[in-house]
């Protein structure tokens, strides 16, 4: 995946030169940005949804997060609230918003695979709320990096796509789950830190523990496929998800997280996501050293400026083949 | 009851907060204000708080939840955030639902919330609510701890010492240099709030407090820590009732949890300060 071509975030045209600093920059931000809070409708359940839009000249190209995992739309440790204030600082509009069943939203709590009528109540909001535009990027972390390429087939206004470690469950995902849960869980536990400084863990045997669980998830994700002839798996689908929909696409991965490296061990290694990653909308693959919910300011920094200059290659996409 | 739910922002310092008012369609019986706990456990608990605030408006009450500066969806950055403005925060939102609720009010707070809801109470406010505090953190300073070491796990995973690095954290802030833990930049001025804060009611507290936790086991029972916090805040003169409930820790568990239990008992309080 080498052969993959970086992304020039200079050439995105409106990327500022400086990085915008936390001192002093509220005051100056919310000159520039406006947010707004609104309730949108979803089968008859109330989604809460904040959209941050430059005071003037907003653009035709707008992004939707898409949330995924246990979150809601801040994201973890702000990540979205921060990347909405930066794309619309350049002026760009992001709209946030809850699924039915998470954060604010009313409802049942649903599966990824569940939220296509979410989405369309999002775009068309989105849409509303902005008269402007004319196209719509969704950007998605994990399993909404999923949704998100599972419902871009099933509407117009979807140009783009920048999914970030997309999740790709497939069925080896028992070694994966003991990753997510056993081992986060240990280091909030008071018993495990009490334990350590009392030398009560053999930290190489608590790391060779993990080591093994991920061991595990690689290599059984390279046996041959025993379930090819049952339901198309989530990889499967979200591949002919990518080739039906008209979406230019680009995939961030961080450095340090076991989605994104079962995401290119096992999925981009097929031949048909081979294809995708070769064909003319493809944008890209960008790493970042950042563990799975790029929990620096450094790395949310870095995916905020990249996500700009993927929006405005797509914005420069979209208006040239309406042209 | 049918209820109305809204979203807005209100002006605060440096910038606006975001509210989510959940109320009944007619005229509500008194009003509730949540104050958010800390850091991720916001995230953690939305759904859950989204849940007792529709049931506690379902039951007649008019519910506020604001977002503290640099939290949610407020103005600002986690790490422009300092202690002091947080009180003041509480304080914003409090305004708020006095001008627009009669009735009996509630000050409903979780984990560290319950910290910055005593501090208000010790400010000028002179209110006396009734208390609903979920799973309070009685001490600011443990609290701290715990979360400083999300930073020191991750640096012992890369093989420093986990207690050397927990020993720099604390050396950095108390120069007064900020620290970043887990994606959130925590200011010398909020960590000092929070090291100091605890859950102190003013002398003379007369209103009823109302501390519930959830335990996991089938037969749920008082943690030591709880039935301590009781047994302090009575000797100090204070009503309190506490009660433990089997549930999840839905503020801190890897995937979204709820305690409904949490949520009923909750309804018997609001039932009893209403009466």
């Amino acid at each position: 995946m080498s052969a993959v071509p970086a992304v020039d975030t200079a050439s995105a045209g409106r990327v500022p030169d400086e990085r915008v600093t936390d001192a002093g920059g509220d005051a100056e931000r919310q000159l520039r940005v406006r947010e707004s809070a609104f309730l949108f409708e979803c089968a008859g359940e109330s989604l809460p949804a904040v959209l941050a839009a430059p005071v003037e000249g907003s653009a035709a190209t707008g992004v939707l997060v898409v949330v995924g995992g246990p979150q809601y739309r801040v994201g973890s440790h702000r990540q979205f609230v921060q990347l909405s204030r930066r794309l619309a600082e350049s002026g760009v509009p992001c709209m946030r918003f809850d699924y039915r069943g998470m954060g604010d939203a009313t409802g049942l709590m649903r599966d990824f695979e569940a939220v296509s009528e979410d989405l369309r109540a999002a775009v068309d909001a989105f849409f509303s709320s902005q008269p402007q535009l004319e196209r719509v990027v969704l950007w998605g972390l994990c399993d909404g990096a999923s949704a998100a390429c599972l419902y871009a087939p099933t509407d117009a206004r979807v140009a783009g796509l920048v999914l970030l470690n997309p999740w790709v469950r497939t069925p080896e995902g028992a070694a994966r789950t003991q990753l997510r849960h056993y081992y986060f869980k240990r280091i909030l536990e008071p018993s495990f830190w009490r334990k350590l400084f009392g030398g009560g863990v053999a930290l190489g045997r608590s790391l060779g523990g993990l080591v093994g669980a991920v061991r595990a998830a690689r290599v059984r994700s390279h046996d041959p496929a025993p379930a090819a002839h049952a339901i198309q798996d989530l990889p499967t689908r979200m591949a002919s998800a990518l080739a039906a929909s008209a979406a230019e696409y680009a995939f961030f991965l961080s450095e340090r997280d076991y989605v994104a490296r079962e995401f290119e061990g096992g999925v981009a290694k097929s031949s048909r996501w081979c294809c995708l990653l070769e064909g003319p909308r493809f944008l890209g693959i960008r790493r970042f050293e950042a563990d799975h919910t790029f929990s620096t300011k450094r790395a949310k920094e870095d995916v905020a400026v990249a996500t700009l200059a993927m929006v405005m290659e797509i914005a420069r996409r979209g208006g040239r083949m309406e042209k | 009851m049918d209820v109305r739910r809204e979203v807005f922002f209100i002006d605060g310092r440096a910038g606006q907060r975001f509210c989510v008012l959940t109320r009944p369609v007619g005229m509500p019986r008194g009003g509730v204000l949540f104050v958010h706990p800390f850091a991720e456990e916001l995230n953690k608990s939305r759904r859950m708080v989204s849940l007792a605030a529709q049931a506690f408006a379902a039951s007649g009450w008019m519910v506020l939840q604001i977002d503290l500066h640099g939290c949610g969806d407020s103005a600002g950055d986690f790490g422009d955030a300092c202690w002091q403005g947080w009180v003041d925060d509480v304080a914003l939102g409090w305004s708020w639902l006095r001008a627009h609720c009669e009735g009996p009010r509630v000050l409903w707070s979780l984990r560290a919330g319950s910290l910055l809801a005593a501090d208000w109470l010790h400010g000028p406010a002179l209110e006396q609510p009734a208390l609903l505090m979920w799973q309070p953190v009685s001490d600011g300073r443990q609290h701290l701890t715990q979360f400083l070491r999300l930073k020191a796990a991750g640096e012992m995973l890369a093989d420093a010492d986990a207690r050397q690095a927990m020993s720099l954290l604390r050396e950095s802030l108390q120069r007064g240099d900020g620290v970043e833990v887990a994606g959130y930049g925590l200011s010398a001025a909020l960590a000092a709030g929070l090291d100091a804060a605890s859950l102190r009611l003013p002398p003379g507290y007369t209103a009823p407090v109302a501390l519930f936790e959830v335990d996991s086991r089938p037969q749920p029972e008082l943690s030591p820590a709880l039935a301590r916090l009781t047994e302090r805040l009575t000797k100090a003169g204070n009503l309190v009732r506490s009660e433990a409930v089997s549930g999840a820790a839905f503020w801190q568990t890897q995937e979204i949890e709820t305690a409904p239990t949490m949520i009923e008992a909750s309804l018997r309080m609001l039932e009893r300060v209403a009466a």
